[in-house]
């Protein structure tokens, strides 16, 4: 190993100690089973809003953007635009009625609003599908880093990541996390922040070069085939599905309050706003010093060195490296512990809640991790961007109609569930396994927010509009819940799922 | 925080109160045309990029061009639209929720002295 892979592994290793370190340090408030999974509500807005910026910048920001901007153009600062707007049409539409509900997971609230058993069934496998196809890119991701450092084969990486997690999550659950995760939202800001502004004095000192004459990358809709239809597309994708995401939603909860919450989603959109305009610039600057990189989404990490060079560009690649770990890491506990919630309340039959959630733990890294060695790797932010459209066309539906709607009936919820969800998910497939196609065909596959959106809401509009006797016995009471104001002190029902 | 149980009444005594409807309208009025003005504001500068280009194309001065402009105007209305939604929430909606709170805990308080009053 060289000078510049010795820096790196140090800096990978230090973020690991780092996350463990303060995730043990949360240890001593989480004890009981409501600790764990919702950091009793006592979390401030800078911490929250920061927790949720941590959780949220994954592989996908962190390194995909970059790559995909490098290799397609203008027409990839959309997923940056919408992953960040999705949170906007999280909170005027959804958060507040949603923190009334007292249900704090997604199949929570589709059984306390619809009071079927089969609602919530459909949403925790929903739900976890979309953790795992969130996860494996992250781990995919780990273990290219990690070969591009060291050398070592693609699964080490992916192996690391999992594990720190699998005990980070077990030792401390969300109270930890919530340390954890708003530390990672800083560290990769400094991360990229710094190795930005040596490169850019790089650049200047250059002679600050431009495109090739002739390279359309900073023409709008030259990217990728359809681009029209694949912009709108992803726009659909990610405004919508933001709010489908489980743990994006649980995040919401561990404010004190809807002000406070109101508050949180402000910081959010500034610090991921701050944070967005970078990989911009990285993918901008890739563009004209290394356009021919082999896996684009290296190119956040292979930069710096090329652009600084000497025992500074050394530093600086460690620096960005152990800015990549802190993503995969944050993203994967946070995503880890809402999936892990889900399985551990409706999939396993275990009584012991504790132990239910640790054995929940387990399979929840352990399936993504064996699915990053087994499918195709395609760019991390496209298949993020999936995740991101199977949510929108499953959870979107379900809560803006069940939120907005009376006449929603269980029957039409677990119809419009299943086709789009369903629909999603096929296209998702096709596309991993068999992927990218081309045409129009390939363009419908990869980016299929725009006809399984509209498809799931006809399809629970229509079905809840034929099954009318369907409709759930006490929806006026639970629409009543859902708009009352938090400040008045009803009975929401401390909400706790039905044994069953 | 501890929450107080109810009959189910209570419920039904909000649903059916003026001051609940008239929440749940201004809140209503507020988030659906603002977000479909949104979304709306956003799919139109993707078909703009692709239809109207000599018009996104045009240099306002130096090499700031229409099209920078609208991306930088759709940055800030994302800001300005949450903020927008903070400050309704809190001169719209807070103090109506309040009074709602008031009317319904004042009705249980006396309820409860009712109720203290016939035991007595």
């Amino acid at each position: 190993m060289g000078v510049s892979s010795v820096s790196s592994v140090i800096a990978i290793v230090l973020v690991v100690v780092a996350a463990v370190l303060i995730g043990a340090f949360g240890i001593r408030v989480s004890r009981t089973t409501s600790d764990f999974y919702v950091a009793s509500r006592t979390v401030t807005p800078l911490w929250n809003a920061s927790a949720i910026g941590g959780e949220y910048l994954s592989a996908a920001s962190f390194l995909g953007i970059a790559g995909l901007i490098l290799t397609y153009g203008a027409d990839m600062l959309w997923l940056p635009v919408g992953w960040t707007g999705g949170y906007l049409v999280l909170l005027v539409l959804v958060s507040a009625p949603l923190r009334r509900s007292g249900a704090y997971t997604l199949p929570d609230f589709a059984e306390a609003r619809l009071e079927s058993m089969a609602v919530r069934r459909v949403s925790s496998v929903l739900v976890v599908l979309i953790g795992w196809l969130y996860l494996m890119p992250q781990f995919q991701s780990a273990g290219l880093v990690f070969r591009t450092i060291t050398g070592a084969p693609t699964w080490a990486g992916g192996l690391l990541v999992a594990v720190v997690v699998a005990v980070n999550v077990l030792s401390g659950g969300m109270r930890s996390i919530t340390f954890v995760q708003a530390f990672q939202y800083w560290l990769k800001l400094t991360a990229l922040a710094v190795p930005l502004v040596f490169m850019l004095l790089a650049w200047g000192t250059n002679g600050s070069p431009g495109l090739q004459p002739q390279d359309p990358w900073a023409l709008p809709l030259h990217g990728r085939e359809h681009p029209v239809y694949a912009t709108y597309s992803l726009i659909l994708a990610t405004f919508l599905g933001t709010m489908g995401l489980p743990h994006v939603l649980v995040r919401f909860y561990t404010n004190p309050d809807g002000r406070a919450a109101r508050r949180t989603t402000l910081v959010v959109l500034s610090l991921l706003g701050a944070f967005y305009l970078m990989p911009a610039i990285y993918g901008y600057l890739g563009r004209i010093y290394l356009p021919n990189l082999d896996r684009p989404d290296a190119v956040v990490l292979t930069l710096p060195g090329h652009l600084v060079g000497g025992v500074a560009g050394d530093l600086l690649t460690a620096l960005v490296t152990g800015g990549a770990f802190a993503a995969f890491l944050s993203t994967s506990s946070g995503l880890t512990v809402s999936v892990a919630g889900v399985v551990g309340q409706d999939m396993l039959r275990i009584k012991d809640g504790v132990r239910a959630f640790r054995v929940a733990t387990v399979l929840a890294v352990l399936v993504p991790f064996a699915l990053a060695g087994t499918a195709r790797a395609l760019p991390v932010a496209d298949v993020v961007g999936l995740a991101f459209a199977v949510a929108a066309s499953s959870f979107c539906p379900l809560l803006v109609l069940g939120i907005w709607w009376r006449r929603l009936t269980t029957a039409g919820a677990v119809a419009g569930l299943l086709a789009g969800g369903g629909m999603a998910c096929g296209a998702v497939m096709v596309t991993i396994i068999g992927g990218p196609h081309t045409g129009w065909l390939g363009a419908l596959l990869a980016q299929p927010a725009a006809w399984t959106v509209p498809i799931s809401f006809t399809v629970m509009v229509v079905v809840s509009l034929l099954t009318p006797s369907r409709v759930p016995p006490n929806v006026a009471r639970t629409m009543v819940r859902l708009h009352t104001p938090e400040t008045l002190d009803v009975d929401r029902g401390d909400w706790r799922p039905r044994s069953t | 925080m501890t929450t107080q149980q109810h009959d189910p009444s209570v419920y039904e005594q909000i649903g059916g109160s003026e001051r609940f409807q008239e929440l749940k309208r201004r809140y209503r009025s507020w988030a659906f045309p603002m977000t479909v003005a949104f979304l709306a504001w956003y799919l139109l500068y993707v078909i703009l990029s692709g239809f109207a280009r000599d018009f996104m194309g045009a240099k306002l001065f130096g090499n700031i061009n229409v099209a920078l402009i609208f991306g930088l105007l759709q940055f800030a209305s994302t800001f300005l639209i949450a903020w927008a939604y903070a400050r309704h929430s809190a001169a719209k909606l807070d103090p109506l929720a309040d009074e709602l709170r008031h009317e319904i805990e004042g009705a249980a308080t006396d309820t409860a002295k009712d109720t203290a009053g016939d035991k007595a």
